[in-house]
């Protein structure tokens, strides 16, 4: 008879008294054992390692950029390139102060924040009751194609066919950002639908429940994933195509300045329109969106088995 | 023959309020060919003991050793779901586990699903079987590694009643040809009773409160009548354990 | 007796069935672009017809042939975008591979790049392409393929890291109790969990890339599709503009029908079919892999377009 499997020999032998003897109401203030120890060692080393590498990030990405942006772009360019086609984040941040004072950044984020909430309004209304007509099989039929198209065609092609049908009228861009985003919430809208829980509202009606309630309590909550998920993608496929519209035929807006910006080699009050849109972005995100979520979808934690 | 011995064997999960111990300081000594089964309510830590004996997880505290006649063997393991490969056809599920990859191995894989009566089923993807088919595939797996040891998690309980019981027979059979140290974990007492050697009581916070011995001749037919009187004894002994109230 | 057996059978009348509505919708849009046409009364706006004739001598090269007004030769320019979008796509596969696999496999290495990967997800293609327009200038391929690269490598890193994040664990633990050696595992457990991740990957990162490329082509170059459309709608002329996105919506339907659904079909044989799936549900199901992934990300994700 040979030995094997010594390597499924635990690893730590422990006198027996290390042991805490749990019961199902654990006292208050009971000593941790020692196994819980070492997960939590574990736990606070994963949580600084997890810091230290962060912050290693930001730093190399932004010393490279400071300090070696020039070189390797002009080792990529194969040629020597201006100074200023290339800003580093000191000097993008030093152009924050004076396009603030301007009254710049307001008015042309207003602009370009108008015509998202607009277009993106019509666009998630008309797509998600196309999502409810494609419940109809023949609608389903009818409108396929056209998401499709939607869905695989780029966003150039609408912005430059909505403009030179109707300018850079409300219509113009309306189009633009409706052909790019309306399949994306009709599609999300009506697999929401196909996905109802039937059996909960069958157990509502067997109860008696008003329809009012079945909505408000079954209907609404179920859908409302489908509906978060739809908003955040709309809502990230339409800034990019308004800028885009605003680039082409404009007067106001950050497309245009991007433009403006790009044109006259300003590259570092372009860069820091950018970055004053990815604030927004992140402000809408982190705080607008996900607070939103948390407190609609504290229902959805589930208990660790 | 095989033997394992676990001694003041301990694990636990989490920190604080999360904290669950799953074992709590067992001790146990099988050995040679006999079918043990293990029961107990849900959480009691059935599923942790086979998954450290096997290897999947690591002890909090204790020993295990397991003893084999060949030195390489590999214990097989039978989980409650089936945990075939879907992208790979159920010969290569079963060829998967093999230490080689040659002819022999695949006519013994063969004469196992033969066994499992799956034995024209093995170009088909697991997907395309029924959940009792793919049950037996695994089974037919944990087999075809001729293991001296044999692990099985509450193998039967997603099927329905009748193919659970056929599979309980198959099994029954398979075990008294090839004579192996079998686990086997279940919540169902008829099934334990009908199956085993032995039976290990586990009680919630992975405390083994009792090791009863059955002692009946075997076929065992569940509608026998010592055979329900010995399932009548173990349910009693659960009420003085008081485990029936959790 | 045949008829009889034909009788027999509910018959639906045509313009009831679904292929009956598929083939209205294109009607549909021909008729509402007649009547904007109409109504518009807009001198440079032109009708399906006059677009149809545009595209239809491109097609042919009439239109250089006759009057050489045209920027060169549909083929040229298309060719030129395909060859670009192949090598961006090339690029930015192997490398967002190897970086998504490199944040799946180690949290320090993910901790170091998220960030980044987040910023440059979130970044329009039309930044990049005003970037490498300046610093490229508009001769030759470069801006065009890095703006391509840049677009979808995210993409590909956060599929490819959710890929092995979510590897199955429970196959894992399997293979491990019956002590399968680490290169098998590898072999018949992890690449095959990876394939829908990396599935997800191509197609977005060519999809998402092929946006890119066209803004850059557009902004920063002197060639390809996306220079072509914007030639015509610099010179006023609706009828190329109009042209040249219906040639951009077909390349996009072959590329669909042609190369993602053939190759969704032999890469996942073992899935069972479910029932009779439509295209889009197809597609979107497919996407969802990735739409999870991406769900964990949050807005700033969703396609780098327009
Ligand atoms: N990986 C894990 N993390 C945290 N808790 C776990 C884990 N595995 C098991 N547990 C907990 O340990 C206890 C025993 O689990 P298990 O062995 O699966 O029970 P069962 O007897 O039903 O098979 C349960 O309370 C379970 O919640
Ligand atoms: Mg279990």
């Amino acid at each position: 008879m040979r030995r094997a499997h010594a390597r499924r020999t635990a690893t730590t032998i422990r006198e027996v008294s290390d042991i805490v003897v749990t019961t199902d109401e654990r006292p208050e203030g009971r000593q941790r054992s020692a196994e819980e120890e070492r997960l939590l060692a574990q736990r606070r080393r994963d949580t600084r390692n997890k810091w230290l590498w962060r912050i290693a990030g930001y730093v190399v990405v932004l010393l490279i950029w400071e300090y070696g942006f020039q070189a390797i772009m002009e080792l990529i360019a194969g040629r020597s390139l201006n100074d200023a086609l290339l800003p580093g984040p000191i000097r993008i941040l030093q152009t924050i102060p004076d396009i603030w004072e301007d009254g710049e950044m307001l008015s042309n984020f207003g602009a370009t924040l108008t015509r998202i909430g607009i277009g993106f309004g019509v666009s998630f209304i008309a797509g998600a009751l196309i999502g409810l007509f494609t419940q109809n099989k023949w609608l389903d039929s009818f409108f396929r194609d056209l998401v499709v198209v939607s869905l695989t065609s780029p966003g150039l092609v609408w912005a430059l066919t909505g403009l030179i049908i109707w300018g850079f009228k409300p219509l113009g861009w309306i189009f633009a950002i409706f052909m790019t985003t309306f399949a994306l919430v009709s599609v999300n809208i009506s697999e929401g639908v196909r996905a109802l829980p039937k059996d909960l509202l069958d157990m509502a009606k067997a109860f008696g429940v008003s329809s009012i309630d079945r909505q408000r309590h079954i209907v609404i909550p179920h859908l409302a994933p489908y509906i978060f998920t739809a908003v955040r993608f709309g809502f990230s496929i339409a800034w990019k195509v308004t800028v885009l519209t605003e680039v082409f035929s404009s007067n106001k807006g950050i497309g245009f300045q991007m433009r403006v910006t790009s044109q006259v080699f300003q590259l570092d009050e372009f860069f820091t329109w950018v970055l004053s849109f990815f604030v927004f972005a992140l402000f809408l995100e982190k705080v607008v969106l996900q607070r939103a979520e948390d407190r609609y979808f504290r229902w959805r934690q589930e208990v660790a088995t | 023959m095989a033997e394992i011995k676990v001694k003041n064997l301990h694990k636990e999960f989490g920190v604080g309020d999360d904290r669950v111990v799953a074992l709590e300081n067992v001790n146990l000594d099988i050995e040679g060919h006999v079918f043990v089964s293990i029961v107990g309510p849900s959480g009691c830590g059935k599923s942790t003991l086979l998954n450290i004996l096997s290897g999947i997880e690591t002890a909090s505290s204790g020993t295990v050793d397991i003893t084999q006649d060949s030195h390489d063997a590999n214990p097989g393991y039978v989980f409650q779901a089936a945990r075939l490969l879907p992208w790979r056809s159920v010969m290569e599920n079963l060829m998967f586990v093999q230490k080689e990859r040659d002819d022999e191995a695949r006519a013994r894989c063969q004469r196992y699903l033969d066994m499992v009566q799956l034995g024209d089923k093995g170009d088909k993807f697991p997907g395309e079987l029924s959940g009792g088919m793919q049950q037996r595939v695994g089974i037919a797996r944990a087999f075809s590694i001729e293991p001296d040891v044999l692990f099985m998690d509450e193998p039967f309980s997603h099927l329905d009643a009748i193919t659970a019981r056929s599979l309980r027979r198959e099994l029954h059979e398979m075990w008294k040809q090839t004579k192996k140290t079998v686990l086997f974990v279940t919540h169902d007492v008829g099934e334990a009773v009908e199956l085993s050697n032995r039976i290990l009581v586990f009680a919630k916070g992975g405390k083994l409160e009792d090791d009863i011995t059955v002692d009946l001749p075997f076929p065992r037919d569940p509608s026998d009548d010592a055979v329900a009187v010995a399932k009548a004894q173990v349910l009693r002994k659960f009420e003085e354990l008081d485990l029936l109230a959790t | 007796m045949t008829a009889a057996a034909m009788d027999s059978r509910p018959r639906v009348p045509f313009y009831r069935r679904p292929v009956a509505a598929r083939i209205l919708m294109p009607i549909a849009v021909i008729v509402v672009w007649y009547l904007v046409y109409w109504t518009l009364g807009s001198r440079i706006f032109e009708p399906p017809h006059r677009v149809f004739e545009f595209m239809w001598n491109e097609l042919t090269l009439e239109t250089r042939l006759r009057n050489g007004k045209g920027p060169s030769n549909l083929y040229q320019m298309f060719g030129l975008t395909v060859v670009r979008l192949f090598a961006g796509f090339a690029i930015a596969m192997v490398v967002g591979t190897v970086i998504g696999l490199a944040m799946g496999l180690s949290k320090s290495v993910n901790a170091f790049f998220h960030d980044w990967v987040m910023a440059v997800l979130a970044m329009p293609a039309l930044v990049w392409a005003l970037f490498l327009g300046l610093v490229f200038g508009p001769q030759g391929n470069q801006a065009p393929i890095y703006a391509c690269i840049l677009a979808g490598i995210p993409f590909v890193i956060i599929n490819v890291r959710e890929g092995v994040r979510n590897t199955p664990k429970e196959l894992f633990d399997m293979a491990r109790a019956f002590g399968v050696p680490q290169n098998k595992i590898t072999r018949n457990v992890l690449l095959p969990s990876l394939m829908p991740f990396l599935f997800a990957a191509v197609r977005y990162a060519f999809s998402v890339g092929w946006k890119g490329l066209v803004i850059a082509e557009v902004f920063a170059s002197d060639s390809g599709m996306g220079w072509a459309i914007k030639f015509w709608y610099d010179a006023h002329q609706t009828r190329g503009v109009i042209g040249y996105a219906l040639f951009f919506v077909a390349f996009a339907l072959a590329l669909e029908k042609l190369l993602f659904e053939p190759l969704a079909e032999k890469a996942f044989k073992w899935r069972p079919r479910v029932g009779d799936v439509g295209v889009v549900e197809e597609q979107f199901l497919l996407d969802q892999t990735v739409e999870g992934a991406l769900e964990v990300e949050q807005f700033t994700g969703g396609e780098s377009d327009g």
